[in-house]
């Protein structure tokens, strides 16, 4: 079942990889989706066994520690992937004195994945707070400068960061910018499929729960089970149009309330494997 | 014991009292501070802050000696009562997230089990950050938070990243995260322990791993078996449910000048069996054990208690009966700053008549009396009817 897309339609050779933002929620083994008995230790050795790639978003909330990064790896194939979200103290709680130093922690922290090969990029996922303004145009600067060398990608939750003259940077800098699904609430970050380097392009599922987003429940924020019709627009419109431009592709579904993320993974999988055939 | 991987959330907000005194006077922010009783002879540090700790400063230590070492504190008193009530607003925040949800007396410290929540309140580690958001947001606290599988990982987890921070273990993971520790940061591990560690040149928690039970009994003798789980990050020790501390009825006095003039600590006594009393009486409820607290001028803290039989709610028994625990209590040759008056072990009050009929008598008239006296204030105010050993001086 696990993702491996060579090309959607065209000769260009893509490959695809689709997982979930998080694999470790006791829910699932309620919901089902993990045999009942399943403790959370043994979530990511399950998992790796459906999916091939994840998004870690404990790194969101704790300085990733690399020895605990280093047995994390150990426990799936060589051919998984992680993305690994970035710290919080760097995208929603930012100290204008401690950050370049948590830059380094982080890159620390992560460095095994690296080592590994396991990296397909570094998420930075800032809040809607993080508007497009002037001191916000230059801490993103400083901390792409202090990012270098690490696959990077960008997700904005403000509509603002959505200008031509913001992707034509990203793509100088050779920087994915995130695709987003969420519900159509205004001032959110619209659904777009440009593709700012060639090497990645990144898509993130959150559900289209409008009444929940704003609710400060992620119960109620992630509470959404997608519909094969709606994958399917997806397939045939941005989906399709970055795989044509970008190398590889990753795709996480973020709506993990009752294990929804990991089926509509599944589901979309199915449906893109169907269109390759 | 449940299979089920366990979530506990740890909180605990480093230096507890000068935290606490931060958030009431910002002045003491950003700068060394201790808490001690001023203007006692032999005052001992209550707590301290973290750059105070830097400097060398410890509690329990001598406060002319904390102040050579950390000159530039400034010096608060502490004020118990204070962060009793900030212990409670945290678990007031808490509580929220789950029932169980366990406190120590008013130290900072709390665990809270969020196992099988995940579906109402999301995944633990996100609980715990909206948890430390607002407490932050409605308190203006910092606690530390931890995530772990159990009580004991959890503590270490936010022993390590004392004075801010936040830990996660993941669950699996607990024996590797204890392995490269200091065994000093081990709870129940105590200072005998650790000398006699230290003689065998044991530091590390994995020197404790790698010996067999055998050898941790020359050690441990029947702590053995303990002290082999710990070192695993074995834990089954449940949170216990909050509210689950047993019911009592206390009343607390701060003294304006401090004193050890038994006549004041005795007058002081009674208004406090009175409070305490007429709560009982209104609750239908009697103690069967009072407890006083005193704390004294230079930090010490002593209690001591006494069982009363039967139980009673009427205030001249209680009182007689605290009368003990106060002179015990209050022995040492150091003033009184705070006294505190605690009834527990309630029951109903007995039904049964006293068996002899010269004890019956006397029962009945200081009943009688005491109903007399409620009845008067309730008509015409609390101090409309004042015992004359509360007007003393």
């Amino acid at each position: 079942m696990k993702a491996a897309v060579e090309d959607i339609g065209r000769a260009h050779a893509c490959r695809i990889q689709v997982g979930t933002s998080g694999y470790s929620y006791a829910e699932w083994a309620e919901a089902g989706f993990y045999p009942p008995g399943t403790r959370s230790g043994g979530m990511l050795a399950r998992y790796a066994e459906m999916f091939s790639i994840t998004e870690l978003n404990y790194t969101w909330y704790q300085m990733p520690k690399a020895q605990a990064v280093e047995r994390m790896s150990r426990q799936v194939p060589e051919a998984f992937r992680f993305a690994a979200k970035l710290n919080r103290a760097l995208t929603h709680e930012i100290d204008p004195h401690l950050w370049r130093g948590q830059v380094t922690q982080y890159r620390d922290g992560i460095a095994p994945l690296i080592q590994s090969g396991q990296l397909t990029a570094v998420l930075l996922q800032f809040p809607p707070s993080f508007s497009r303004a002037p001191h916000n145009r230059l801490y993103l600067g400083r901390l792409l400068d202090a990012l270098t060398g690490l696959p990077v990608a960008v997700e904005f939750r403000n509509a603002g960061w959505a200008t031509d003259r913001v992707f034509a940077e990203l793509e100088r800098r050779a920087i994915t910018l995130v695709a987003v699904d969420e519900p159509p609430l205004p001032g959110l970050f619209p659904r777009l499929d440009v593709v700012t380097h060639p090497e990645l392009f990144y898509v993130r599922f959150h559900g289209r729960n409008a009444s929940g987003w704003r609710s400060g429940n992620m119960q109620k924020q992630f509470d959404y089970d997608y519909t094969d019709t709606e994958l399917q627009d997806w397939i045939r419109g941005p989906i399709r149009a970055m795989a044509r431009r970008a190398r590889t592709g990753a795709i996480f579904f973020n709506n993990h309330v009752r294990a929804q993320a990991p089926r509509n993974a599944q589901q979309l999988e199915r449906l893109l494997g169907a269109v390759r055939r | 014991m449940t299979l089920r991987t366990r979530s506990i959330i740890h909180l605990n907000v480093a230096d507890f009292a000068v935290a606490v005194e931060r958030t009431l006077d910002p002045r003491l922010r950003g700068r060394p501070a201790i808490v001690a009783p001023e203007g006692a002879l032999r005052a001992a540090v209550y707590d301290m802050s973290e750059e105070a700790f830097q400097a060398g400063v410890r509690k329990g230590m001598a406060l002319r000696t904390a102040r050579r070492r950390c000159p530039d504190a400034r010096i608060v008193p502490p004020r118990p009562d204070r962060y009793e009530q900030a212990m409670r607003s945290l678990l007031r925040e808490s509580i929220a997230y789950s029932p169980l949800v366990e406190s120590g007396p008013g130290d900072g410290h709390l665990f809270l089990d969020v196992t099988g929540t995940g579906r109402l309140f999301g995944p633990p580690v996100d609980v715990a950050w909206r948890l430390r958001r607002q407490i932050h947001a409605d308190l203006a606290l910092d606690p530390i938070w931890s995530v772990a599988p159990n009580k004991l990982v959890a503590k270490v987890a936010s022993r390590i990243v004392k004075p801010t921070g936040e830990y996660i273990v993941q669950p699996g993971e607990e024996e590797a995260f204890l392995s490269p520790l200091p065994v000093h940061l081990l709870p129940g591990l105590e200072r005998g322990d650790l000398l006699r560690l230290r003689d065998f040149n044991l530091d590390r928690v994995a020197q404790l791993t790698a010996l067999h039970p055998e050898q941790l009994e020359i050690l441990f003798d029947r702590r053995a078996r303990d002290v082999y789980e710990t070192v695993r990050g074995i834990d089954p020790s449940p949170v216990a449910p909050a509210g689950n501390e047993p019911p009592r009825v206390a009343a607390a006095h701060a003294f304006a000048d401090d004193t050890n003039d038994p006549g004041a600590l005795k007058a002081a006594l009674y208004r406090l069996v009175e409070r305490a009393g007429l709560e009982l009486r209104t609750r239908r409820l009697a103690a069967r054990r009072v407890g006083v607290v005193v704390d004294h001028s230079d930090g010490m803290r002593r209690a001591r208690q006494q069982a009363v039989r039967p139980a009673t709610a009427n205030d001249l028994t209680l009182f007689e009966t605290a009368r003990r625990p106060l002179l015990l209590a209050s022995a040492r040759r150091v003033r009184v700053r705070h006294l505190r008056l605690i009834c527990d072990r309630l029951t109903f009050p007995p039904a049964q008549r006293p068996l002899f009929a010269e004890t019956g008598r006397e029962t009945v008239r200081r009943e009688n009396l005491v109903a007399a006296i409620d009845a008067v204030r309730s008509r015409f105010g609390r101090d409309a009817l004042r015992m004359g050993r509360t007007m003393a001086a």
